[in-house]
């Protein structure tokens, strides 16, 4: 683990900008993205999260899988640097991790190179991420009921903010090398250490209560007809502010662009909020209702990813709550179906 | 260098200004051969989004035209027609294209001259704003 | 107040004059109250009626929630003056029978827009919020403000003529007469007065920060379609990506179809995930609407919308000569 003054902060980031593209968190309030930077002025610091997640780095909201013009067909070229996103948060680090369970083999053909996605891969491959302990986690924030932490290890790189500099340890070894970039970096030592302690304590400390959601996944499928979820889809007024906020929700939809013979075809964020979600080219709607697709958000996070990979697809950084226009708080959801109490 | 030729989409209604430019055919009367026709029932059935789907497909202009007011073969769609482009008109302006893109006229079955007149004027607006670049996908 | 509106809604329900109220309850942010849906007598102690109660329920009776209508239960629904303005709007269009409502009004001052507050926490998160009569006292970790109610109210509440249900079956309070409506459309006005290159370049600007996850369309209550055009695929109307020209026709068409039709409650705006400034487009129409038509929706019962309706005499000054 090394100490970085934040004074030298700057020439950090400037050392990367030649050989990487740097996105750190940028804007404020709910225009706070992950956004490419070309030096450390423009980096916000003071941000517990940003708004947007930074899924958008790897998985674009629209991306260009190739362009046609009478036959000829061109595959649009990868980024020519590799990617560094400075101060992601463990949770949206997980989530990362979490869609490259789908995105980066797919589990069915975990032998065959076919199943991976080309585009999502070429750029997660490359791209080092230095996680950021959270030392001050929001009300919204959750992450310790998805078996995460503010101050847990995510990432090629982990840092934490102990106030006049950054604390810098690497995890892997694309991580290594560029923490060996750094000149003149002093070693960190035990009085470090015990900062990160207390800010750790500290930093849990904001959190609410614990819950515990190894019970979730059958109950929620036990409960597909409960009335239940009637309750939430009542509330529910079907727009895609959560599903464009969350960092791991990664349905798509691919249309073609064009005209004549000549344009592109495009994935684009889908969301199960929708009335095209789903919808299928006869005209019919396997969840034609609100309430279907209510109902498939919660079990997608809480159950079907949970059947497949073995944890759920949330990892309570709570953008949701934060942008939901009608307040439907997730967790009230996820108390409701482990009985404790809690009116939707 | 020739002269810039614009693209304009022209959507006329049945009743009137369809044959309006039909006598204007049959009649010889000479026009800018730079308008496609759009034949619609009435100036009524004119959904704003046709016209902003227009400029966004690279029309440089739309002119909608249908029959003079009281002469609707609908009785009122030409009216209700009018209060759509009342605020389609402003709007459009307001965010910034220019107000020549979108016009409107009215001509009966019996002006070809006329007909001939609005497609002239509209071609020589156009010619003079320029090819369309707001609103046009892919160059915007 | 808040004990006014719970004892009439307890006594709506033991007279069985309805079946079900919807109203604003509690949320799980300090800035958020929540739609409730209550059932029985007991449960009206959940309401809440305060400041933080920007939803416009008016919502809840239509689109998906059709069936709610359709059941023809006797519906009690909280209102603020935007809000029933909404439920005329229902009548008018025939989306609701009036008579299986329970029109419970109360007393507005305008709702908080959360944006405007982060501004003044400087992005500190909100975690306590007292409301007095005349101002807000918000606070979070390390810091406490005290900030004037209209600094953080709604843009629309700012311009609002109609705070207080102008139609209602109960109202809790004494409702006032109508506002006279003061520099409504200045915004507009100094809008018009940029070029037409920086009236187009701010609008990209502003639009760009559009991802199109429609919960402007969907908190909206004038946005009722059955299907919206922006969902209609065989053929498709506009791009689904955030493009800036399917983005701009999404949101002028929009505008469109809500011409003569919105109650300018401004749920749209305060709903945007990013902060969009929807309210200058939105004045636009609103604008046009009123100098043109002489017209706001949502006042009169006997009164079809300005776009549905026409005069046979009116100015045609946009019409080729």
């Amino acid at each position: 683990m090394i100490k970085i003054e934040k004074s030298k902060f700057s020439v950090f980031i400037q050392n990367l900008v030649g050989d990487f593209t740097v996105f750190a968190p940028v804007g404020e309030g709910r225009q706070s993205a992950f956004d490419e930077v070309a030096d450390a002025e423009s980096v916000n610091t003071a941000l517990q999260n940003t708004v947007q997640s930074p899924k958008s780095i790897f998985f674009p909201q629209t991306e260009v899988l190739f362009t046609y013009n009478d036959g000829d067909v061109q595959i649009p070229e990868a980024a020519d640097k590799p990617f560094f996103l400075w101060g992601v948060r463990a949770c949206d680090a997980r989530s990362i991790m979490l869609v490259d369970k789908v995105f980066g083999r797919a589990k069915q053909r975990p032998d065959d190179p076919a199943f991976e996605d080309p585009y999502w891969k070429a750029k997660l491959d490359t791209a080092v991420i230095l996680t950021l302990a959270c030392n001050e986690p929001a009300s919204t924030c959750f992450c310790h009921w998805t078996g995460d932490g503010p101050f847990e290890q995510a990432g090629d790189l982990w840092a934490v903010d102990v106030g006049s500099s950054y604390l810098i340890e690497s995890l892997t070894e694309k991580g290594k090398a560029v923490l060996e970039r750094i000149e003149n970096a002093s070693p960190a030592g035990k009085t470090e250490a015990a900062e990160i302690d207390s800010l750790r304590t500290q930093a849990e400390s904001y959190l609410g209560d614990l819950v515990d959601l190894s019970e979730l996944k059958d109950r929620m499928k036990q409960m597909w007809d409960d009335p239940a979820w009637d309750d939430i889809a009542a509330k529910c007024v079907n727009c895609g502010a959560c599903a464009y906020a969350c960092p791991t929700c990664h349905c798509f939809d691919v249309q073609d662009e064009g005209k004549k013979g000549k344009g592109k075809r495009i994935r684009l964020w889908d969301a199960c909020m929708f009335p095209l979600f789903t919808k299928e080219a006869s005209g019919h709607n396997p969840r034609g209702q609100a309430a279907d697709r209510v109902r498939q958000r919660f079990l997608h996070k809480f159950s079907y990813y949970w059947d497949n990979y073995g944890e759920s697809l949330c990892t309570g950084c709570g953008r949701c709550i934060y942008v939901c226009p009608v307040n439907l708080d997730i967790r009230t959801v996820v108390k409701r179906f482990l009985d404790i109490d809690a009116a939707v | 260098m020739s002269e810039f030729q614009p693209k304009i989409l022209a959507i006329l209604c049945n009743w009137c200004s369809y044959a309006g430019a039909d006598l204007a055919g049959v009649s010889r009367i000479q026009y800018p051969p730079n308008i496609r026709v759009v034949r619609i029932p009435c100036s009524g059935r004119v959904d704003p989004l046709f016209i902003m789907k227009s400029l966004q497909s690279g029309f440089d202009g739309v002119l909608v035209s249908g029959c003079h007011p009281g002469d609707c073969h609908y009785l009122s769609g030409n009216y209700n027609a009018r209060r759509k482009f009342a605020v389609l008109k402003p709007m459009l302006e307001y965010v910034g294209i220019e107000p020549e893109r979108i016009q409107f006229s009215w001509v009966s079955a019996g002006e070809g001259e006329r007909f001939a007149q609005v497609v002239s004027k509209v071609t020589e607006d156009l010619k003079r704003v320029g090819p369309a670049k707001r609103l046009v996908k892919g160059v915007a | 107040m808040v004990k006014m509106l719970r004892d009439t809604v307890r006594k709506l329900f033991d007279e069985k004059k309805v079946d079900m109220v919807i109203g604003w309850g509690e949320g799980t942010l300090p800035l958020s109250a929540t739609p409730v849906f209550i059932e029985n007598a007991d449960e009206a102690d959940t309401l809440i009626w305060d400041e933080r109660c920007s939803n416009n329920l008016a919502v809840y009776l239509t689109k998906d929630k059709r069936h709610l209508v359709k059941s023809g239960k006797k519906i009690g629904i909280v209102v603020k003056g935007c809000d029933s303005r909404s439920l005329v709007l229902y009548a008018v269009e025939n989306q609701i029978k009036r008579e299986n409502l329970v029109v419970i009004g109360v007393t507005c001052d305008g709702v908080i827009d959360i944006k405007k507050v982060m501004k003044r926490t400087e992005g500190k998160e909100v975690l306590d919020l007292r409301i007095g009569d005349k101002d807000i006292t918000v606070g979070g970790r390390g810091f406490e403000t005290v900030v004037a109610k209209k600094e953080i109210i709604s843009d629309f509440c700012l311009h609002c003529a109609h705070p207080d249900a102008p139609v209602h079956d109960l109202f809790i309070g004494q409702p006032r007469p109508a506002n006279e409506k003061a520099d409504v459309y200045k915004i507009v006005d100094d809008f018009e007065k940029l070029s037409a290159d920086e009236r187009w370049n701010s609008m990209v600007e502003s639009y760009s920060k559009c991802v199109r996850c429609y919960a402007c369309r969907n908190v909206c209550p004038s946005c009722y379609c059955n299907e919206c055009f922006v969902d209609q695929n065989d053929p498709q109307w506009i791009g689904k990506s955030p493009e800036i020209t399917d983005t701009l026709i999404f949101h002028m068409g929009r505008n469109m179809h809500v011409a003569g039709r919105c109650v300018e409650c401004g749920a749209c705006e305060r709903a945007c995930p990013a902060d969009i400034d929807l309210l200058l487009l939105n004045k636009k129409i609103a604008k046009e609407i009123s100098e043109r038509f002489n017209y706001e929706a949502g006042l009169d019962i006997d009164e079809k919308p300005a776009l549905a309706s026409y005069c046979e005499n009116e100015k045609q000054d946009f019409i080729m000569g």
